[in-house]
């Protein structure tokens, strides 16, 4: 009982300044009705600034309204409505104190103030600093990301004053970094502005680089003589910096030349002045080579009837008598220098983090050519066949995980589902071509590559039949959405983090199957020597068997993994199929740290070919399959490669 | 005890009997040339076909007898028609480009009409300079040697580099795939300088030769192509046949043995390589302006691949067989894929062989492999074996 | 005289593991040898040395008159300037005829361009002819050579070697899987060849070593234990430790 008595006391001290607030935002508005009615830039001021003192809740909605046009009053007493449509034609007022509702009114009886655009800036500054300092942290963050996209000079000091008063750090962080992106955009003081500028010094954020480069934005200027009063970023050398014919253009644009005769006005210029088939003295039909044309030009400019030409000489010397230079827009060099200083600085953080960001993406790409490379890695170690059909394990692997989804539509549910299966399926198909088709051809490789071809070239065909030409979706959960984010430069999307997840647990499961099982102690010993293998009592087919089913069942786990970031296409696999192949040859065969190691190079290969040409992946493409050209000369046996006999011939 | 070439190989000399009997056959029957009851379609058809069975042969050279899978002659291929594409485009955008400007004020200059063949060939990759790799594309001559010249080069440079570090079987046949996937890529780029993914188009018509109607140009084609065929497989017969032959087929059977008998392996695969590379790049010189358009989808690795399936199937190790292969393949393929095979019909499904016909061949491919690894070929060595008996 | 084959200090490892430890080799120009030693003695990686497949890490091989560097020679140009070999098992091209296979081995111009125009020659049919008369295979010439019984292929893959004239022929376990005639005639064979060329035989058989009656050396974990006479190295007490596993 007295706890319920304790919290309506509580409840009661808490409203009742509340209340108090109310009349005074009545009185208030009362007080400077007039100023609120017929506002002007000039009395609007001391209006907002008595709102805005009185610390009421109410005052924000009201500045909002009073902004968008939405504030009416009644012409009766001259209270201030807001309104919502109500039927017949008429207006529901609403309170601007306690926002309840006040009644009907005709729409004559209440005017609408339209404040004009200059006073509208000024309450919506003032709206700015309210929101800014709004008690809901939900409500600033808001105001701070619509600052951060669209601010102005007026800004810069509710900024200020609004970040005393902020109690959350993060919040207060934010608010003192954008404030010192505005002094650097609308800073009045130069040394503030120098400090703001250096602030940023090694921050790798691109907000701060795009409050920077406009900083150091230049244009080309011409001068007669050395320049003093500007702001100059370098003096070109006609020639190297800039080019003779862009020079002489700058100076016929700035009047201080005359123009040259374009090819085409020429040619116009000709004909134009062609009489009885023969132009400045030279037959028409003789006009076939530039040189002709221009005798014949300079022959009708020698009589007037066309603008002379500009010659080389002329054009030269022109250009040599005066100065071009860069000059910043920005006239204070303190900054411009600070600026650079700052942003060289930032590039080379900037390099720093790109270089982390590319050992992600190497990474990343490295283990989803591992999971696509281990199985034929594993297939080619231990029997030396070299699986074409490997690519469409993968795709049956990525199209089970398709399936699956249309049955169980719970994402989550279904990746888990479809891992498993995409195995089991892979397995069994593996299992069916090593029992049906390999090992009747057994030692013979080239047959092998070219019959697993075959087998390729219908499968393939058999999931278009099925499944028709169009990408068919696999979903990643909702979970695996979105990246991790570092900073400005470094992040991945959590799939590829998964992926990498992914490699890591098969490399551990494979090394613990090949060096702590039974099984794989067997294929070992059938990998180095078969025939004493089988002697041992091995069965050398049922271990080629198995391999070859775990061989697929991975590809066909690496399917499911693909088809999340890539559409699922009947041509899914043979997108990675050499790929695949690189992987094993450079990495060295029989070996999975060799895979490892192979899709490790080729991935971080490939990022690297891209990170230096970004615009073109295909060009990458061909560098890097060239460079493991050249590679196989100086390692035939790939990176880790058998040594001695056991590498036989 | 000196014996001719037919003499040691009697299928030579019936090879070349029946592809002429064939020729004049087909000329006899042409729209172009007389009874008109061949259409031209189905010549380009046939003259197409007869030079995917010179690259066959190519393919059965170094494969079927110096044991060397390349997944890689399909380029070579591919390089011949875009050596002799340049030309052929070039020339006939030029006329065009002429007449265009016939009609201005003033004569054109060599400038503009270059600027405007620029413009027409490389506007649709976004430019309207020549590349330097159409340097010589002016010159018949010049291209008809870069037709030898280029693959022949690349095929010595990578065959060098290959056989040198002494990659042999299937890691061979990976490189060599490697090499094609790289030269599609690079030529699917735009700024390559043979115009992306639009590769060369417009080939069918042969500058000069406009006037004439296309019956006639492809039945001109066609025997072009007959008499390549003839030719290289009597080149390919010639190599094959004498001590050379016997060192290749060495090789391929027995690398070490032979190499510790004193024959340079790498110096007897390089030949070969570079041989059948400009064959192959003869026979794509011929086809591409049958086809009239090339893209870099045509040189993908898969391509290089068919061609094997082809040999295989054909039988590897005999020249007639790669043209059996080859022939039958192809032919049936465009059979199958061109709709005219009928659909059957099975109540609940309908097998339609545009879709079915891939599978239909993979899995043939996969029996041959299986059941008849010596190819057609080795059915007609039984036959004879038994007739002969 | 000089000797033909000169071996100075070579040693080759595979994984750490030392095939051949500073091993020193001489033969002259008419000599039959004979090579022994237990299992893993080195003497298939010695004989890899010479003929060029394996490297060694350290020392010098020089051959021949004027002496040539085999180091800096590819296996086809020092099976050119000499030096034959036949291997454990025999291998001849099964898909050729006797009579191809012989013509292949005689001793002409082995380069592509040469080997293209080339057109046997009267003597090279003649030299065909005799050597199918020495090794009993008149009358196959013209069979596919995988046609041909076990004893018949050993013997056509001697003639080939023949054939090749080399100066210096290295014989790899001949004795392997023959039975007592047939290790008769080979040890014929191998006696008559070693009177104008020098022979290597590598062989782990002491009855055989015995037939040949020649200079033994004895090899042991990749160096020369022992050389002279049988009788004189199986007197040594190192070689019957050896041997014997003491």
């Amino acid at each position: 009982m007295l706890r319920i008595i304790l919290v309506l006391l509580t409840a009661l001290i808490l409203v009742a300044p509340a209340h108090a607030q109310q009349s005074d935002f009545n009185t208030l508005l009362e007080t400077h009705r007039a100023k609120i009615e017929k506002p002007s830039r000039t009395t609007i001021s001391p209006v907002l600034e008595a709102l805005a003192t009185s610390q009421s809740p109410g005052v924000a909605v009201f500045l909002e309204k009073w902004r968008e046009k939405q504030l009416w009053q009644r012409k009766a007493d001259g209270r201030f409505f807001y309104v919502e449509k109500a039927d017949g034609g008429k207006l529901k007022l609403i309170d601007v104190d306690t926002g309840a509702e006040a009644g009907l009114a005709e729409q004559a009886e209440l005017d609408n103030l339209k404040p004009n655009s200059g006073v509208r800036a000024m309450i919506a500054a003032k709206l700015v600093q309210f929101q800014l300092s709004d008690p809901d942290p939900e409500r600033r963050l808001q105001a701070l990301t619509a600052l951060e996209r669209d601010a102005n000079e007026s800004h810069l000091s509710i900024l200020r004053a609004a970040i005393e008063e902020e109690t959350d750090p993060a919040i207060k962080a934010r608010k003192v970094r954008l404030q010192l992106l505005l002094t650097i955009k609308f800073g009045s003081d130069s040394a503030n502005r120098v400090a703001a500028i250096r602030s940023f010094a090694g921050d790798p954020g691109v907000d701060a680089r795009a409050a920077l480069n406009p900083l150091l934005a230049t244009s080309v200027k011409v001068f007669d003589t050395a320049p003093e009063d500007v702001n100059v970023a370098k003096i070109l050398t006609p020639g190297s910096d800039i080019e003779q014919d862009a020079a002489y253009q700058l100076l016929v644009d700035a009047g201080k030349a005359r123009p040259i005769v374009p090819l085409a006005e020429r040619k116009q210029a000709l004909i134009a002045n062609i009489k009885d088939g023969v132009v400045g003295g030279v037959p028409v039909a003789e006009l076939v080579t530039q040189e002709a044309r221009d005798r014949a030009y300079l022959a009708l400019a020698a009589t007037g009837a066309v603008p002379p030409l500009v010659s080389r000489d002329e054009q030269r010397s022109a250009v040599a008598n005066h100065v071009f230079t860069e000059v910043y827009a920005e006239p204070d060099p303190a900054l411009t220098t600070a600026a650079r200083e700052t942003l060289s600085d930032i590039s080379t953080t900037v390099g720093l983090y790109q270089f982390a960001d590319l050992v992600l993406d190497s990474l990343s790409l490295a283990s989803i050519y591992f999971l696509a490379a281990i199985g034929l890695a594993i297939t080619f170690g231990v029997m030396g066949v070299i699986n074409m059909a490997h690519g469409e394990f993968i795709m049956i692997g990525a199209y089970t995980g398709y399936v699956v989804q249309q049955i169980i539509p719970n994402y989550t549910v279904s990746i888990i589902v479809a891992l498993p299966l995409a195995f089991a399926v892979a397995f069994l198909a593996g299992v069916a071509l090593e029992r049906l088709v390999i090992r009747h051809l057994a030692h013979r490789p080239l047959e092998t590559l070219l019959a697993t071809f075959g087998i390729s070239i219908a499968l393939q065909q058999i999931a278009k039949n099925i499944f028709g030409t169009q990408a068919r979706p696999l979903t990643s959960p909702s979970w695996l959405d979105g990246a991790w984010v570092y900073n400005d430069v470094v992040s991945i999307s959590y799939i590829r983090i998964a992926i990498f997840v992914l490699a890591l647990a098969f490399l551990g499961l494979l090394l613990f199957i090949l060096n702590r099982t039974r099984l794989g102690l067997e294929v070992r010993a059938v990998t180095q020597n078969p025939r004493m293998a089988s002697s041992m009592g091995i069965n050398p087919d049922r271990i080629n068997m198995l391999t070859f089913g775990l061989g697929s069942g991975i590809a066909g786990i690496a399917g499911v993994a693909i088809g999340l970031f890539a559409k699922v296409t009947s041509e899914l696999g043979s997108g990675y199929i050499v790929q695949s192949f690189m992987t094993v040859v450079v990495g060295g065969v029989g070996n999975i740290w060799g895979t490892l190691a192979g899709a490790g190079m080729i991935g971080s290969l490939q990022k690297v070919i891209e990170f230096f040409n970004p615009s073109n992946t295909l060009a990458a493409q061909t560098y890097m399959i060239i460079f493991i050209i050249i590679f196989i000369q100086f390692r035939p046996k790939g990176i880790i490669a058998l040594k001695g006999r056991a590498a036989g011939d | 005890m000196q014996r001719s070439l037919f003499v040691r190989q009697p299928s030579v000399l019936i090879f070349i009997g029946l592809l002429a009997a064939f020729t004049i056959a087909i000329t006899v029957l042409s729209e172009g040339f007389g009874l008109g009851l061949v259409s031209t379609s189905f010549i380009k058809i046939l003259g197409k076909t007869l030079c995917l069975c010179l690259v066959a042969i190519a393919m059965d050279l170094v494969w079927g007898y110096c044991g060397i899978l390349s997944l890689g002659h399909f380029a070579f291929f591919g390089l011949g028609g875009y050596m002799i594409g340049m030309w052929l485009m070039y020339e006939r955008t030029k006329d065009i480009v002429i007449a265009s400007l016939a009609g201005a004020e003033l004569p054109a200059t060599a400038e503009e009409i270059r600027e405007g063949i620029g413009t027409q060939i490389f506007g649709v990759v976004g430019g309207a300079e020549i590349p330097v790799v159409w340097y010589f594309a002016d010159s018949l001559w010049a291209q008809l040697a870069l037709v030898v010249l280029v693959p022949g080069l690349l095929a010595l440079v990578f065959g060098w580099l290959a056989f040198r570090s002494r990659v042999t079987g299937v890691y061979l046949s990976i490189l060599t795939q490697a090499m094609t996937l790289a030269l599609s890529l690079y030529l699917f780029q735009n700024d390559s300088g043979l115009r992306g993914n639009n590769g060369l188009s417009g080939l069918q018509n042969i500058p000069g030769l406009t006037h004439l109607p296309q019956a006639v140009v492809s039945v001109w084609f066609f025997l072009a192509s007959a008499f390549a065929l003839g030719v290289g497989y009597l080149v390919a017969a010639w190599v094959v046949s004498g001590k050379f032959g016997s060192v290749v087929r060495a090789i391929r059977d027995d690398e070490t043995r032979i190499r510790f008998m004193g024959y340079p392996v790498e110096a007897y695969k390089l030949v070969v390589f570079t041989l059948t590379a400009v064959i192959a790049a003869i026979a794509g010189a011929l086809y591409y302006p049958q086809a009239g358009i090339i893209n870099p989808a045509e040189i993908a690795p898969i391509a290089s691949i068919y061609l094997a399936v082809w040999v295989a199937i054909g039988g590897r190790g005999r020249l007639y067989g790669a043209v059996i292969g080859a022939a039958t393949v192809s032919l049936l393929s465009s059979w199958f894929t061109g709709g005219q095979a009928p659909s059957i019909p099975l109540g609940f499904y309908t097998i339609d062989w545009v879709d079915w016909w891939q599978v239909l061949l993979g899995l043939g491919f996969v029996l041959v492999t299986l059941f008849v690894p010596k190819g057609i070929g080795g059915l007609f060595d039984r036959l004879v074996r038994k007739d002969a008996s | 005289m000089s000797a033909l084959l000169e071996v100075t200090s070579i040693s080759v490892s595979f994984d750490g593991f030392k095939a051949i430890n500073d091993l020193s080799f001489e033969i002259g120009g008419q000599e039959l040898r004979a090579i022994i030693g237990p299992n893993g003695a080195g003497k298939t990686t010695f004989m890899d040395i010479v003929t060029g497949k394996t490297r060694p890490d350290a020392g010098r091989v020089r051959f021949g008159e004027p002496q040539l560097d085999l180091l800096r020679l590819s296996e086809s140009q020092i099976a050119r300037a000499g030096v034959g070999r036949k291997f454990q098992r025999p291998t001849v091209f099964e898909a050729q005829s006797v009579r191809d296979n012989l013509m292949m081995a005689l001793s002409n111009d082995r380069l592509p361009l040469a080997v293209l125009r080339y057109k046997p020659s009267t003597a090279d049919t003649d030299r065909v002819s005799a050597l199918a008369e020495e090794i009993g295979l008149s009358s196959e010439l013209d069979r596919t050579a995988g046609q041909l019984s076990h004893g018949q292929k050993q013997w056509l893959e001697i003639g080939m070697l023949l054939a090749q004239e080399p100066k210096l022929l290295l014989v790899d376990e001949p004795a392997a899987g023959m039975t007592l005639g047939e290790r008769q005639h080979t040890t014929d064979l191998l006696r008559r060849a070693a009177e104008t060329r020098a022979v290597v035989v590598v062989e782990h058989d002491m009855e055989f070593v015995r037939r040949l009656d020649c200079k033994v050396t004895v090899l042991h974990e990749g160096s020369v234990l022992a050389e002279g006479t049988l009788d004189h190295v199986t007197a040594n007490s190192e070689v019957i430790d050896v041997y014997l596993g003491r």
